[in-house]
């Protein structure tokens, strides 16, 4: 299971709506406990992919290093990724899963018309060949 | 003693650690202590071969070791080596390249797989190629034949005409069983057929500016099989727009040009045509004819062309424009130099979206409705005034071998290029109703006779055709 705190929650919203209709990425940092995972902070990332971003994203390593490293330097645990579907569904894609890693929560956000619809979270497999849904809570406001 | 970074999940594959030391003199070396030591580890990082998993980077501190000299990069004892993950995505769903062609595939396409400029590797390029043809019509009936049985893995088409028996005699992708079927499903049957290996997505639809650029977009390149104006205009901005080539051709009569505009470096179409020409200057093949077999060598040359940029081979049409004379029996070619100063895909582009291009080119929206000009007679109103014994001339203004084909026996011949110098055939008191094909001739006839003091001449709509359809069926259509 996997829980958002109110504070990162706004973040991921707030960056998703912005970026509107592209897609937006990020990472969720906070702690592990067991089977509970608890986000405590996002952190917007840009979106490198070059092309038309509506329906793609890709975020750097470097980035993706650089961010992991100041969760340590916070005693926090870098514990998933996530990004938008504009005008979409938060379903895992094709696309999502063959640029995924296993290591992570990947949670999806529904943008629809520029504001936010739904999420859902996912735990793809190492082969890229499917995706596990995981509970996802948010908090409701 | 290296430093390795644990990301978070694989900490609990490491004895729970975030961080290990490990000795080891390059990236290679300290990986294998890694997984020898955590052997639980080894499955997360490396795939059953042995090699880093697609989507694992190896950082040391912050260089990718893929930028190094990869396994091989030194390591210092003060050193961090960092695991991360390559993470991308979306809502698309895109079709992974194929690697490999099926035993069925290497004994179909053996003819091109022992040819060392296409060999495997070529083949697999065409099996990952997509290409959009613009046009299911005389170009596109040889381009979509012979491009599906190349081998080539994706090929949309966009058409939203009906077969009838007038595209029977060059638009070979269509047969006489398939008169009053859409275009795109009988060209579907005929690729199917010749390759079932091959993706066909159909749009039956008017390419337009408001669809364009999402149609095209899911393409590598455009093949141009269109006949007209506006839509060549179109296909080309939004081929700039999205850096796609637009492999080019057109034919009238005899002749045909084909080219390949919109490359990175090379001219596109506007660069050679900057403005159209005034509606009506330019007759298309309904109008004009077209010599049966001559879209079949354009339609050929631009299929040649579009395997040529997908292979990377031979020497491109990029900035030449190939001009063929069927009846000298020639090739010539120009020589086209990228405009800097073109609107479209010069150093300062103006035209950065997509326009309307009914409106570029002079055309207004639909014709047929507001062609009905004050003074157009229908056919069978000409027809009464035949029977009553009415005192009027009826003008034919088409070419004798139309005459030949067929025509009204109370007409007059007098084609619309002879008009100017046998004005003083006619006479300017008498009633006239001008006639031709489909009546756009007829129409010019009856300006250029009223600006010539001509008084009451009047247009017969629909022209001839009209008249086998109202009054005549027994005259055959053309």
């Amino acid at each position: 299971m996997i829980r958002i705190e109110p504070g990162a929650w706004q973040t991921m919203v707030a960056h998703a709506q912005s970026t509107f209709p592209d897609e937006c990425c990020g990472v969720m940092v906070g702690k592990i406990d067991g089977d509970t995972k608890s986000v405590t902070t996002a952190l917007a990332l840009e979106n490198a992919y070059k092309g038309k971003q509506e329906d793609r994203y890709e975020i750097r390593p470097e980035d993706l290093l650089a961010a992991d490293k100041k969760a340590r330097a916070e005693g926090l645990d870098l514990i998933g990724i996530f990004h938008s579907h504009p005008d979409c569904d938060a379903y895992f894609s094709k696309t999502d899963l063959q640029n995924s890693c296993p290591w992570y929560s990947f949670v999806v956000l529904s943008i629809k018309g520029g504001t936010f619809d739904h999420a859902n979270s996912f735990l793809p497999n190492a082969d890229q060949t499917a995706a596990e849904k995981e509970e996802l809570i948010w908090p409701k406001s | 003693m290296a430093k390795v970074l644990i990301p978070t999940p694989l900490r609990q594959f490491a004895g729970k650690q975030d961080s290990v030391e490990l000795t080891g003199s390059t990236v290679g070396e300290v990986l294998s202590a890694l997984t020898s030591t955590f052997p639980d580890l080894k499955k997360q990082i490396f795939n059953d071969e042995g090699k880093l998993r697609s989507f694992v980077n190896v950082y040391l501190n912050d260089e990718d070791i893929r930028y190094l000299k990869k396994n091989d990069t030194a390591v210092a004892p003060a050193d961090t080596l960092s695991i991360v993950p390559s993470i991308a995505g979306g809502s698309t769903v895109a079709e992974p390249p194929v690697t490999s062609l099926s035993k069925d595939e290497i004994l179909r396409y053996s003819r091109h797989l022992i040819m060392p400029e296409v060999g495997m590797e070529g083949q697999i390029k065409l099996k990952n190629a997509k290409v959009l043809l613009v046009g299911a019509g005389g170009l596109g009936a040889p381009l979509g034949l012979y491009l599906a049985a190349a081998g080539v893995g994706k090929i949309g088409i966009v058409d939203f005409d009906v077969v009838d028996f007038t595209n029977l005699q060059r638009q070979v992708i269509h047969g006489t069983k398939d008169v009053g079927r859409k275009k795109l499903d009988s060209a579907y049957d005929s690729m199917r057929d010749i390759n079932p290996n091959v993706q066909i997505d159909r749009y039956d639809v008017a390419i337009t500016s408001e669809n364009a650029l999402e149609i095209i977009a899911g393409y590598d390149m455009v093949v141009d099989g269109t006949d007209n104006f506006p839509t060549r205009y179109l296909v080309n901005d939004a081929c700039v727009i999205l850096k796609k080539p637009n492999v080019y051709g057109s034919i009238f009569r005899f002749e045909g040009q084909a080219t390949v505009f919109a490359t990175q470096d090379g001219p596109c179409y506007r660069c050679l045509y900057p403005e159209p020409p005034p509606p009506g200057l330019v007759p298309s093949c309904a109008e004009g004819g077209v010599l049966g077999i001559l879209p079949g060598i354009i339609g050929l040359v631009q299929a040649t062309e579009a395997v040529k940029l997908i292979l990377g081979v031979g020497e491109s049409l990029v900035g030449r424009l190939m001009l063929y004379d069927a009846l000298a029996m020639r090739f010539r070619e120009l020589k086209l130099r990228k405009n800097p100063e073109c609107p479209a895909c010069g150093d300062h582009p103006t035209i950065t979206k997509l326009i309307d291009y009914q409106q570029f080119c002079g055309i207004p929206q639909h014709t047929p409705e507001v062609a009905v000009v004050e003074g157009d007679i229908e056919p069978k109103d000409v027809k009464a005034k035949l029977d009553r014994g009415d005192n009027f001339l009826l003008l034919d203004v088409r070419e004798p071998h139309e005459y030949q084909i067929c025509n009204i026996p109370a007409a007059k011949l007098i084609p619309l290029g002879d008009l100017p110098k046998r004005l003083n055939e006619l006479d300017p008191s008498a009633e006239i109703i001008a006639h031709c094909k489909s009546g756009m001739r007829s129409a010019k006839a009856v300006d250029l006779l009223k600006q010539s003091g001509f008084k009451k001449v009047r247009n017969m709509k629909g022209g001839i055709l009209a008249w086998s359809d109202q009054v005549d069926p027994s005259v055959p259509k053309y």
